[in-house]
């Protein structure tokens, strides 16, 4: 009798520890799986076999609940923007927008390779336009939405059709502190020549101390973290500056199995030396992203190699900001400007929700919270808000003017910026001088474009 | 003896048979793609709710009975058996299809052009000769190869050091362990970013100088220290314990035979603690082999070195690195596992190298 | 020969010992101190006190805790759980198996014994990238999530310290007199009141052993989690946490710092408790493995 009991407890005492986790299995099956099963058969099967499983929730959500929409952001300085426009998004139309960001350290493309083998993707997410290769077949066409009537920005595939929503439109190149220019007696509207250049950074340089600056860049070539803006948008002025928006010759002889021009490659890396040489040392080889932007916001920069993300609101600085072009050679007098990054709708996840979000996002009431509190720069025709952005109205007289170049760094094989970023933070060292480097760049890059 | 209430031959037949059903109907409604079952559906706040037994519920119930109906089952003769399968069974499939199945399908993935997702045809050993034609690659190797010989000897020769220390008579010698001791507590992680705080805004204020991690060789020597402070402590505790374990009496006689204390110490302590010596060499070996979180947050493999004539952008990727980002940053996975493969064998080697040799040594002292 | 130190001796050796310990230690005061400061005066001032306020403090602390990136209470709260879970399953299946394994010397028991053993070598990244798609695969085809869930990777920590501590227990039940066993075997225990009766209240130390080996491992570990939980997953560990966290600022210290306190916290606040244990544990692990 005894016996029995003993092993009727023990066998149940087994019995509960198995179910232990067996219980919690099935909870999380109970919660989690509900919405996500039909999307969840869907991943199983190859992409185009999903019209029919995503039309299937279509018709429940006929009744005004689109579901959940997951976003990924990748940018994280507007992280709190995102999450006020989920909000309010939420409170007039009461759909979900769930913002999760990604960025800095941790780059938004790795990161969703990632999310893509645990069939974790989110239904919106960020992409560059050369990563829309990596997603073949996978993102929506949005052809026909309202919004691509009012926007001349949209991404367009050949394979996929129009894929891209455009979220902002950027401008990088170099951004100036007016009033220290103003002081300093330089008229940023003559830095069209590299000797223009020379002889500006001359007279703000002897004047360091008058003017109460500690460099005239604030140019940053640290790889680790700012890889980014040196390999990517610093980079694309080698490829687009000068150039009309549409223009393509740099970054067609790039693609083409990793080219570059050399001469133009000289002249641009005379450029950056000069650059390397006005920079503060505390920043150029090892500062960060938040030193770079506090230097220019503090006045103690006159010029910065970002662009108009990094000061958002007017109140961020007390000084006029503007931008000069990278003249490497002389008559250059554009800027780089554009979507450079797009939100795509993962065609199997929500898209009915997504495209509901994109059309509501193209409206005024998040153009309000985009333009006016994350300081962006609407794309959208019909966009009553003026942006507050302080670089706004200097990057809308380039728009205007038709000085502006694409973002065709976007268009270079995915990863090079990893490569060449390392050049840059060596040329910022003095490990290596400007024919050192475009022989480098060249190496570098054709070797990167042969694996 | 030998006899079975009808009651436990019910229920062990009972709960076998309704095991293997639920087991075989929930992978069936899996291979046939229905999806969840739906009983029925019962009204909840005026609304239908479909009361659910998931297949997964499904499968776990039926396995969960199949094995109390074998453990009730009415046999005296083969209840050990019964016993030992029930007791081996959670860790061995656990083990199996966490460790056994990946192990052999990585080493298949890495002749096959797999991108993750799916593979279009075999390769052979085509990723095999493409990463030894990678510069970058080869840099990592030996990069990691270094990295393991430096920290193999300086980790232990500070650490055996400490341990002498910490057995000699001082004050507060369970304080000064516990301090060496905690570094070890902290994941890599962490660790990266509070020693890229230090590298970077503490150490330049007094060298003037860059941060070390922005120069390949600096960064180099950063890893190293940062894993030094990490991992000497531990070292420290098991050499402690193996210094312990030398018998007073001997240190005694070698004292009264007048000694110096560093006789003693060449002639007595180390080769006591040969065995000690051997434990302590394999672990730092492996780690840093294994090396991967601090390399992470500390440098993230950037760095650049001229190596065969190219100029490596990844100049501090090690190899554990180096093959997560071959996979995971380029998506390149069947290269990235092949390159994994190649890491176990070299791993495989150099324990099985390190641990004979060890042996040896031990057998002649 | 002690008695005959000389006392210079012992006051240099001393000297030397809190030499490296302030070494050792100076980072986490480094931490701690500027945890309590903002930006600027981080970067103005990272070794001194200036600028460093308990007010300030419990601001970043608080800033941090409710970061919706970071969420402190929930990834600290999933960490504990799946090392909490992992370590108990681990202890029971580990013994009942190393059990098995010792006591039956058949020709699989010892296949199964040198697989572990064999196993303990390959690295991680072998079967990393397998692991998932397998793991992928095993969700879908038996309906329960294996991927960003608890149970998937609370599995995946049973697969993984499986060999581990199977062999160090091994190691102690072969020190347990097998008397002990027969006597309760003719004495009428079936095989399974023995384990339980007898021989697991028996491992109590060496599951203490196994248990803060794995704990640190479990506790700590970034890939494996990085891996299959994602780092936005709705299971997050305080690793991945914190790697997220510092991913979406742009190297802001004032953030980073105190989330790197505050990870820390909760395995300083467990030494302090259980120093001993945990110490000896190391040793022990390291010197059976």
């Amino acid at each position: 009798m005894k016996k029995k009991l003993i092993s009727a407890v023990l066998a149940s005492a087994m019995v509960l520890s198995l179910a232990a986790c067996g219980t919690t299995g099935t909870t999380g099956t109970d919660t989690t799986a509900a919405p996500a099963d039909s999307a969840e058969a869907t991943t199983q099967e190859a992409a185009p076999a999903d019209t029919a499983a995503t039309e299937a929730p279509a018709a429940t959500e006929a009744t005004g609940d689109l579901g959940e929409v997951r976003l990924l952001n990748g940018k994280p300085e507007i992280n709190d923007q995102m999450q006020a426009l989920a909000a309010k998004y939420n409170e007039e139309t009461g759909n979900t927008l769930i913002v999760e960001t990604i960025g800095g350290d941790t780059n938004a493309s790795d990161e969703l390779k990632k999310m893509y083998q645990a069939d974790n993707m989110p239904d919106i997410f960020v992409i560059e336009a050369n990563q829309a290769a990596n997603w073949d077949g996978m993102l929506a066409d949005l052809a026909g939405e309202d919004w691509t009537n009012k926007t001349g920005f949209e991404l367009t595939n050949d394979t996929m059709g129009t894929i891209g929503f455009p979220y902002t439109v950027e401008a990088t190149a170099l951004g100036y502190n007016a009033d220290i220019l103003k002081a300093a007696g330089v008229d940023p509207a003559s830095l069209t020549s590299p000797d223009a250049w020379k002889a500006a950074c001359e007279t703000l340089d002897s004047k360091k101390d008058e003017l109460g600056i500690t460099a005239v860049f604030g140019w940053c070539a640290e790889p680790t973290n700012l890889g980014w803006s040196s390999g990517t948008h610093v980079f694309g002025q080698y490829l687009d500056a000068g150039l009309k928006a549409d223009d393509t010759t740099y970054i067609d002889l790039l693609n083409d199995g990793g080219k570059i021009d050399e001469a133009r490659m000289k002249d641009f890396a005379e450029f950056i030396g000069m650059m390397n040489q006005y920079s503060d040392p505390a920043l150029l080889v090892d500062g960060t992203y938040d030193n770079q932007v506090q230097g220019f916001k503090d006045g103690k920069y006159v010029f910065i190699t970002q662009g108009n993300w990094c000061v958002t609101s007017p109140e961020d600085v007390s000084f006029e900001c503007g931008f000069a072009p990278y003249a490497f050679e002389d008559g250059i007098n554009t800027i780089i400007a554009g979507p450079p990054s797009y939100w795509v709708a993962y065609s199997n996840g929500n898209v009915d929700g997504a495209k509901a979000f994109f059309n509501w996002c193209a409206g005024d009431s998040a153009q309000n919270i985009l333009v006016n509190d994350a300081g962006l720069v609407s794309p959208f025709d019909d966009c009553q808000y003026e942006a507050v952005n302080p670089f706004y109205k200097s990057m809308n007289s380039y728009i205007t003017a038709g000085n502006y170049s694409g973002w065709h760094t976007m268009l270079k094989k995915d990863g090079l910026q990893n490569q060449t970023c390392n050049v840059f933070a060596d040329y910022a060292k003095g490990k290596l001088d400007a024919d050192g480097f475009v022989s480098t760049m060249a190496q570098v890059i054709s070797s990167y474009y042969a694996q | 003896m030998g006899t079975f209430s009808t009651g436990r031959k019910v229920a062990s037949f009972g709960s076998l048979i309704l095991g293997l059903v639920l087991t075989i109907a929930g992978l069936g409604l899996s291979m046939t793609g229905a999806g969840d079952l739906i009983l029925g559906t019962l009204p909840i706040n005026g609304t239908p709710t479909p009361i659910i037994f998931g297949r997964g519920a499904m499968f776990v119930i039926g396995i969960v009975l199949f094995f109390v109906g074998l453990y009730l089952f009415p046999t005296f003769k083969h209840h050990r058996a019964i016993v030992n399968i029930i007791f081996l069974f959670p860790l061995l499939f656990a083990f199996g299809v966490t460790v056994i199945i990946p192990l052999f399908l990585g080493i298949g993935y890495s002749f096959t052009d797999w991108n993750g997702i799916l593979m279009h045809q075999f390769v052979g050993f085509g990723n095999y000769a493409r990463m030894f034609k990678q510069t970058a690659f080869l840099w990592s190797i030996l990069l990691t190869f270094l990295f393991v010989v430096f920290n193999m000897i300086l980790v232990n020769l500070v650490a055996f050091l400490l341990a002498l220390l910490c057995t000699s008579r001082i004050k507060g010698l369970g304080f000064f362990r516990a301090a060496y001791f905690l570094p070890n507590l902290i994941g890599g992680i962490v660790l990266g970013y509070i020693w890229q705080f230090i590298f970077s805004n503490v150490v330049t204020k007094f060298t003037g100088t860059y941060s070390m991690l922005s120069d390949t060789k600096t960064a180099f020597i950063a890893i190293i220290i940062v894993y030094i402070w990490q991992y000497a402590g531990y070292i420290m505790l098991i050499y402690i314990t193996g210094l312990n374990t030398i018998p007073g009496d001997v240190l005694e006689a070698s004292a009264i035979d007048g000694a110096s204390p560093l006789q003693t110490l060449f002639n007595i302590k180390i080769p006591m603690i040969a065995p000690t010596i051997t434990i302590c060499t394999f672990l730092t070996l492996t780690s840093a082999f294994k090396q991967f979180d601090v390399n992470l947050a500390l440098t993230n493999g950037k760095g650049s070195v001229q190596f065969l004539g190219e100029y490596i952008a990844n100049g501090t990727e090690m190899l554990a690195l180096n093959i997560y980002s071959t996979a995971v940053i380029n998506n390149d996975y069947a290269l990235g596992q092949a390159k994994a493969v190649l890491f176990f064998i070299i791993l495989a080697a150099v324990s099985i190298m390190q641990v004979r040799i060890s042996n040896k040594k031990e057998v002649e002292l | 020969m002690h008695t005959k130190e000389k006392p210079a001796a012992v006051a240099i050796r001393l000297v030397i010992a809190i030499i490296i310990a302030a070494y050792v230690l100076f980072p986490f005061l480094l931490l701690v101190i500027n945890s309590g400061k903002e930006t600027s005066d981080i970067t103005a001032n990272p070794v001194s006190l200036a600028g460093s306020s308990l007010g300030q403090f419990r601001f970043n602390i608080h800033e941090v805790i409710n970061d919706p990136n970071f969420l402190f209470w929930k990834s600290f709260g999933y960490s504990t759980l799946i090392t909490v879970v992992s370590l108990v399953l681990l202890s029971l299946f580990g013994a009942m198996a190393a059990w098995v394994i010792c006591r039956n010397k058949t020709v699989w028991s010892t296949i199964i014994y040198f697989t572990f053993i064999a196993s303990m070598i390959i690295p991680f990244q072998v079967v990393m990238l397998p692991l998932i798609s397998t793991f992928r695969d095993v969700g879908k085809f038996i309906g329960i999530p294996m991927l960003q869930s608890v149970p998937g990777i609370v599995f995946a920590y049973l697969g993984f310290g499986g060999a581990m501590t199977v062999f160090i227990l091994n190691g102690f039940i072969k020190g347990v007199p097998f008397d002990l066993e027969e006597a309760a075997s003719i004495d009428g225990c079936t095989p399974e009141q023995t384990f339980f009766q007898i021989i697991f209240p028996l491992l109590t130390p060496v599951i203490t052993t196994v248990t803060i080996l794995n704990g640190m491992w479990i506790w700590n570990d970034y890939l494996l989690p990085s891996m299959m939980l994602g780092q936005n997953g709705k299971v997050m560990t305080i690793p991945i946490a914190i790697q997220k966290f510092v991913g979406s600022y742009v190297k802001r210290w004032d953030r980073i710092l105190p989330a790197a306190l505050l990870a820390i916290v909760p395995m300083i606040i467990i030494f302090l408790i259980a120093q001993k244990q945990i110490m000896e544990g190391m040793i022990e692990g390291a010197v059976k493995g």
